[in-house]
């Protein structure tokens, strides 16, 4: 099973990366303004704070959990940044708190989760709410807009001559981070391990409920981090703040590879996912494609996504009919979660 | 010999589990009764019959639609395009009968379902044939069907004018005091509930989410069991959308979004298991019926609208932990016999 999977990998990524020239091809057709720099590094602002959940959400994904309130908890850092500002902290003392928030939102799901075992979708579903809430209770209805320039640097400033974005940097440290964290560090092979199996990562002692606990801390900060970043680009903290993207969220680190229920998936895969939805989003926005369309095509292309495996398998099917039916009857679980 | 123990023991843990289950539905009615008398005694509007009558219109839409996301639920799987089923369904039946002056309660009803089961069976066809994880297959339906309600809408709603004027008045009609919303929320639920109880297809969804290897040992087919369940979810959701279509009047396109959470929210407040084959879905009904009551007992109140989002997401983690104290306690007792 797992070498099968392994070989399917960078086949997947290869495919990320022919689908995200094809879409900036096509892009390039509808608009002139499409091939310059500027319109291309100032793209990549619209997939960073989703980008930054994802790279949140593929650990928790990775150990076959899921956390659906990490936008609640972008809300709930942005306004935050708004006491902070209103009370005239430096940023420096408020951006490592709004994180460590973050992060105690993030541990609260895991503790849940982990330590008293309660099934992940059902917890987060309620963290969303009770995040999202807790953002209107602190920040009110109406919203903060009067931030200072320091508050709005990390997300508006342009660096190396005006042209990259300093979220673009943060996004490239912070995926490099994770991708090292899951790819080159015990704690990262042994997240996969346990979400291919957890009873038999927990037999070879691995400490299931710290993992999963700091794996939930990590999205959680990295939801922190994304506040401070929206706070930049959009210079105004509400309580419904980045309500509905957890969507798109899911649906990159799912088109990514990141297996669902947990023990595959590749962080490179994660930013190329992020990379084709943002071009591909760019693209229809230049094409003057609507809102609802762009919904469609996403909405295929997660499905699309989904089938994949299957894809796979019955093209295998084909090709070797005896050796697949032993093992697609084990693997004829129905499980969602 | 070493039968007759195994036999011995098991007997009572199956008693148990019922006990527990019911116990479970019961804790609910309790949590609904405690809630009542503390809105009741913190303003007296609460108690009055016109206000509880408000209290269960509101839940009557929510209960179905909650009953729709049990069923799947009871499956050990999800369905997130409830909402924009429910949308879908909704703009297309008033479009359809906007278009149609002429029509018949019957054919819009029919209209309805067979929209609500087309929709429900690619949701199937995706998790139990295309062996799609729920979450992520109903994920991407959801943005599919919520687009192409706007692609078919093409900015436009179907205003309350348009519809036939029996689709409004019915759904304001009561008979002996109790609105029809209400009555068709309990005729529905209460068919869906003997249906999972007495037929043996009702029984099989509940032995496929509880052991799916159980399940396909002892031969039955989980696929199509499977696809049954997202299907008889699809229907229900169709007959949600039509009746909450109804009682607004004008259809936008953003109808029903975000219920896809609450049916989610409902079901697990009222005991429905997200890891499969446990729950009801009277209990999820009455777990609408919850929400509905925190959120009119706090608008009674003047308690500011956010403080419900707050309660409504601790309730839904208090709800599960509840159930995971139940499930351990079962498994305690029956000395690990149940359970994973």
């Amino acid at each position: 099973m797992a070498s099968q999977a392994k070989r399917q990998w960078p086949y997947w990524e290869i495919a990320l990366v022919v689908a995200i020239f094809g879409a900036g091809a096509w892009s390039s057709t509808l608009s002139p303004y499409y091939l310059s720099i500027d319109q291309l590094f100032g793209s990549t602002r619209a997939f960073i704070i989703p980008g930054l959940l994802a790279l949140g959400l593929a650990i928790v994904v990775s150990l076959g959990e899921i956390d659906i309130s990490l936008a609640s908890i972008v809300a709930v850092g942005t306004v935050a940044l708004a006491k902070f500002s209103a009370a005239g902290a430096p940023l420096a003392l408020a951006a490592p708190v709004v994180v460590l928030i973050g992060a105690l939102c993030g541990t609260l799901n895991g503790l849940l989760v982990a330590k008293w075992r309660l099934p992940s979708l059902a917890v987060t579903l309620g963290a969303m709410g009770a995040y999202r809430g807790l953002a209107f209770i602190v920040g009110s209805e109406v919203g903060y807009t009067d931030f200072g320039d320091s508050y709005s640097w990390l997300g508006s400033e342009y660096l190396l001559g005006g042209v990259v974005p300093a979220s673009l940097v943060l996004f490239a440290i912070a995926a490099i981070a994770v991708w090292f964290l899951m790819h080159r560090t015990v704690y990262g092979r042994r997240c996969f391990s346990i979400g291919l199996n957890r009873d038999a990562a927990w037999f070879a002692g691995v400490d299931v409920v710290s993992q999963k606990v700091i794996a939930y801390a990590l999205a959680g900060a990295f939801a922190g981090l994304a506040a401070i970043v929206w706070i930049g680009q959009y210079g105004s903290a509400r309580g419904d703040n980045a309500d509905g993207s957890i969507l798109f969220v899911v649906t990159a680190v799912v088109l990514g590879g990141v297996d669902i229920n947990g023990g595959r998936g590749t962080i490179s895969g994660v930013v190329l996912a992020l990379f084709l939805l943002g071009t591909i989003r760019n693209g229809m926005g230049l094409a003057n494609i609507g809102g609802p369309t762009q919904t469609v095509v996403l909405g295929g292309l997660l499905v699309a996504g989904v089938l994949r495996p299957v894809a796979v398998s019955a093209a295998a099917r084909l090709t070797h009919p005896a050796k697949l039916k032993a093992a697609g009857a084990q693997g004829d679980d129905i499980g969602g979660q | 010999m070493s039968g007759a123990p195994s036999l011995a023991q098991r007997a009572p843990s199956r008693n148990l589990v019922q006990f527990a289950l019911r116990l479970r539905e019961a804790g609910v009615v309790a949590f609904l009764v405690l809630l009542g008398l503390t809105f009741g005694l913190m303003n007296e509007r609460f108690l009055t019959i016109q206000n509880l009558t408000i209290v269960a219109s509101s839940a009557a839409i929510l209960a179905i639609a909650a009953c729709a996301q049990a069923v799947v639920l009871i499956t050990r799987n999800l369905d997130v395009s409830v909402g924009s089923m429910m949308g879908l369904v909704a703009y297309l039946t008033a479009d359809w009968a906007a278009n149609h002056p002429a029509i018949t309660p019957l054919e819009v009803a029919l209209i309805a379902l067979a929209i609500g089961a087309a929709l429900g069976g690619v949701n199937g066809l995706l998790v139990a044939y295309g062996k799609a994880p729920a979450l992520v297959a109903t994920l991407g339906t959801m943005s599919l069907y919520r687009g192409f309600t706007y692609i078919y809408a093409h900015g436009q709603e179907v205003t309350s004018s348009r519809v036939p004027r029996w689709m409004l008045t019915s759904v304001d009609a009561r008979i002996a005091g109790v609105p029809a919303l209400v009555i068709v929320a309990i005729v529905v639920v209460a068919a869906v509930a003997w249906f999972l109880y007495a037929f043996p297809l009702g029984r099989r969804i509940y032995a496929v989410g509880s052991n799916p290897l159980a399940a396909w040992f002892f031969g039955l087919r989980a696929e199509r069991v499977t696809l049954f369940a997202y299907m008889l979810c699809g229907v229900l959701s169709g007959v949600a959308g039509l009746l909450y279509a109804a009682r607004v009047g004008t259809v936008t396109v953003v109808l029903a979004s975000g219920w896809e959470l609450s049916s989610l929210a409902a079901a697990v407040i009222g005991g429905v298991s997200v890891s499969g084959g446990s729950g009801t879905v009277v209990g999820a009904a009455l777990g609408a019926v919850v929400l509905a009551t925190i959120d009119n007992g706090l608008v009674l109140l003047h308690v500011a609208e956010f403080w419900r989002m707050f309660i409504q997401g601790a309730a839904i983690v208090a709800a599960v932990a509840v159930d995971a104290l139940i499930a351990e306690a079962i498994r305690r007792a029956a000395g690990g016999r149940t359970g994973r």
